[in-house]
């Protein structure tokens, strides 16, 4: 089953997240800060990062840049509320970093599962092609 | 003429001796008269001059006689002598004594003021015959006068084109002398009106001057607090006044020299620093506050989400569910406002010609405006683009015309709308930046309604600040307005008279062609926009064609129809306004059904949803819902999102 690491300050939410990805079979990782994530990274069994951009720590832009530097072929997804500088250009900046999807919060849930199914799916297609 | 007395002819006889004498005393007095440094001549009823003295000569540079005969017309010319000389003598000759000044040039002295003194005489009879005409040189003294003018004229500029008002009162307050600066302040044009009343009048309060001659009695000169004036139409003027304290000789008290300046526009940049950083603070604090929101709503929409899968579609507490979900969207369009006002949200910016927006903001108000609001609108200058992003600058006109008709709704009255353009350079003082853009568009929003007194208009732009009622509006409306234009470069001053109107001034930097815009690729995608409100639908267009995409506009279900079944031309996306006069949810969903249609359609609704979209949003159709109000960024996103 594919993985996902979850990068979340807020608990709510992170939990949230965590019910939501686990019933549909994901096996499921949680970072609370961004200098977690970065620092009990398993390259091997994740390969979907969802990333709040905002949080003490590492932030989440360091997430982004880091991880796709220990994992180049992982999927990462931002996600943002805003902050003292703003979801827009925080997510905007979170693409150029390298994130393969943004989301402003609050989102629908589904569309996140889409998303993540749609990346994958992606990664799945190339691999056969590349057998 | 000089001779010299010696002893032998003092013995010669009487007769002899008296000769002597009167040609002695006649030398004398001929000395007398050559050595004056006056000129000194007699003339005759016939303007003849019958006898001059030498300083008279030397300053023609010519021998006695050549001067005696001589007429005063050749002497001094003609154009001197039928000015001044011939009246002048004329009336000496009806036996008056005259004196008057003039300027003469002479061959030696160059030209020169002289005072003449002309007196009548009579030589031999008892008639005037002659008249004695002396020269007093009087250059140097005029010269000296002149400089003193001058002087006090130069000081005189010096107090009056400097915007200092001087005043001087006795220690009692009683007004002894005011320059033309501190009329201008207290705005009266008489000087008599001030001069002799007190300065208290001035004065919010009778003991401020007592405070203020204490504080001289310590130092002479003394710069006091901020002081409200009086004027004559009954507003107060800030004035910051200083003082000096003069005594007279025996070390008294005399009077008080006060220096008073107007510093209304200094207050009034002082209040928009203020306003700016309370505004910053607020806007900070409530960005901080949205994030914290956001996460709390995407938490409680996920559960929301989950339990709407984890029932059948028609169980009962589904629909209690998507009013869970109905909430959150509210929520998130209140966190999106107070984030567009903390400018922590980028607008998507494309060219746009504001008077097209403009013009169709006018034409939605004025559809639902009441009949005793009049909407007066000029456009001077058309065709001026600006970066921005048209859903938003729609949103700014409308805020701002719709805070209008609020305050004309009981009384009635007149909105004008005037769209000009003015140069950067010349507003600069008035919008206080030191950078400015070339040109400005102007929008000016003046209202005939209750206005606003300044304590009320100085909160204006607070989040949640409202003077409705609660529920009628979420006091987001102008500090968001607040917020877009100040991420445009733009500005926005009011001006407002309680129970008289408001003025509202928006400046919007104007977008030259040679200015660089983010690439737009799109690659063209066709979009089928089924229309709503004509007005806003033709922003929404505007806003979508500018940005690069291919637009297919529908109002009426034929067209659609036939859109929808034209398999060469397909649209890439569906964008469905649910206020569509034609087409209704159901029946756009019975199009969707009837054609098995799989585009992705976004919905655009009001918050509040009816039960019919309700219908649509659940029916499966419907990839993604917009609340209004959207901005282009936000429809844009969407659109990205949804087209594979």
């Amino acid at each position: 089953m594919p993985g996902i690491l979850i990068v979340e300050d807020e608990k709510e939410l992170r939990e949230m997240l965590k019910v939501y990805f686990t019933k549909r079979k994901y096996t499921v990782l949680e970072a609370e800060n961004g200098k977690d994530a970065i620092v009990h990274f398993k390259p091997s069994v994740t390969d979907v990062v969802i990333t709040d951009l905002i949080m003490p720590e590492e932030d989440g832009l360091k997430v982004i840049m880091k991880l796709r530097e220990f994992k180049s072929s992982i999927k990462i997804i931002a996600i943002s509320g805003g902050g003292k500088v703003g979801p827009a250009s925080y997510l905007s900046l979170a693409k150029a970093l390298g994130a393969d999807a943004i989301f402003a919060k609050p989102f629908p849930i589904s569309s996140l599962a889409s998303k993540i199914e749609e990346l994958l799916g992606e990664e799945k297609n190339s691999e056969q092609l590349a057998q | 003429m000089q001779s010299e007395i010696n002893e032998t002819e003092r013995n010669k006889s009487d007769e002899d001796f008296s000769l002597k004498s009167y040609s002695k005393e006649q030398d004398i007095a001929d000395q007398i008269i050559n050595n004056s440094r006056s000129m000194i001549s007699v003339i005759n009823r016939n303007y003849i001059y019958e006898k001059v003295n030498s300083t008279f000569c030397n300053a023609h540079m010519l021998v006695n006689d050549s001067i005696v005969g001589k007429s005063v017309v050749e002497v001094w010319g003609k154009e001197a002598f039928e000015k001044a000389i011939k009246k002048n003598i004329d009336l000496c000759f009806s036996g008056k004594t005259i004196r008057y000044e003039a300027a003469f040039e002479t061959p030696s002295l160059g030209n020169r003021y002289f005072e003449v003194v002309f007196r009548p005489i009579s030589v031999g009879s008892g008639e005037v015959t002659h008249l004695l005409a002396e020269t007093f040189d009087i250059n140097d003294l005029k010269h000296s006068k002149q400089k003193a003018i001058e002087k006090e004229e130069e000081f005189r500029k010096f107090e009056t084109n400097l915007p200092i008002g001087f005043l001087r009162c006795d220690v009692d307050g009683k007004i002894l002398k005011v320059n033309k600066s501190f009329l201008k302040i207290i705005g009266c044009n008489e000087e008599h009106s001030v001069v002799g009343s007190n300065i208290k009048s001035f004065y919010p309060y009778d003991d401020i001057l007592e405070i203020q001659y204490e504080k001289l009695l310590e130092h002479n000169t003394t710069a006091f607090d901020r002081v409200y004036l009086k004027n004559f139409s009954g507003t107060d003027i800030p004035c910051r006044i200083s003082g000096y304290l003069a005594m007279n000789g025996s070390g008294n008290p005399s009077y008080i020299d006060f220096a008073i300046e107007d510093s209304s526009r200094e207050l009034m940049l002082e209040n928009r620093l203020i306003q700016a950083q309370k505004l910053e603070t607020i806007g900070a604090l409530a960005g901080g506050i949205a994030h914290d929101f956001n996460n709390i709503l995407a938490t409680i929409s996920g559960y929301a989400e989950m339990l709407q899968d984890d029932l059948s579609e028609k169980s009962e507490l589904s629909d209690k569910i998507n009013k869970i979900q109905g909430a959150v969207l509210k929520a998130k369009s209140i966190t999106s406002q107070i984030l567009t006002f903390s400018r922590q949200v980028e607008q998507e910016k494309v060219r746009v010609n504001v008077s097209a927006v403009l013009k169709e903001t006018i034409g939605f108000v004025k559809s639902v405006v009441p009949s005793n609001i009049i909407i007066k609108n000029r456009i001077i200058k058309n065709d001026v683009n600006v970066l921005a992003d048209p859903t938003q600058l729609f949103r700014v006109f409308l805020n701002l015309m719709t805070n209008a008709i609020q305050a004309m709704e009981e009384k009635g009255g007149t909105l004008s709308v005037n769209q000009t353009v003015v140069e950067g350079k010349c507003v600069k003082h008035d919008l206080n930046k030191d950078i400015v853009a070339d040109e400005y568009v102007l929008l000016t929003f003046k209202d005939t309604g209750i206005g606003m007194d300044p304590s009320l208009k100085s909160r204006i732009f607070e989040p949640f600040f409202t003077t409705r009622e609660v529920g009628k509006g979420t006091g987001l409306g102008l500090s968001v307005t607040h917020g877009i234009i100040t991420e445009m470069e733009g500005e926005i001053l009011v001006s407002s008279k309680k129970d008289k109107g408001s003025v509202f001034n928006v400046y919007l930097p104007v977008s030259r062609e040679d200015n660089d815009l983010p690439e737009i690729r799109n690659n063209k995608k066709r979009i089928l926009f089924i229309k709503g409100n004509k007005y806003e639908s033709r922003i929404f267009s505007m806003a979508l064609e500018n940005s690069g995409y291919e637009m297919v506009s529908v109002s009426d279900l034929n067209k659609l129809h036939g859109v929808m079944t034209d398999a060469n031309n397909k649209p890439d996306i569906v964008i469905y306004m649910s206020d569509s006069r034609q087409i209704h949810p159901e029946k756009l969903l019975a199009i969707f059904h009837q054609l098995m249609i799989k585009i992705p359609c976004i919905l655009i609704t009001e918050p509040n949803l009816e039960l019919l979209e309700e219908k649509l949003l659940n029916s499966g159709i419907i990839t993604q819902h917009l609340m209004k109000p959207v901005s282009l960024k936000e429809i844009r996103n969407a659109i990205r999102l949804n087209i594979k």
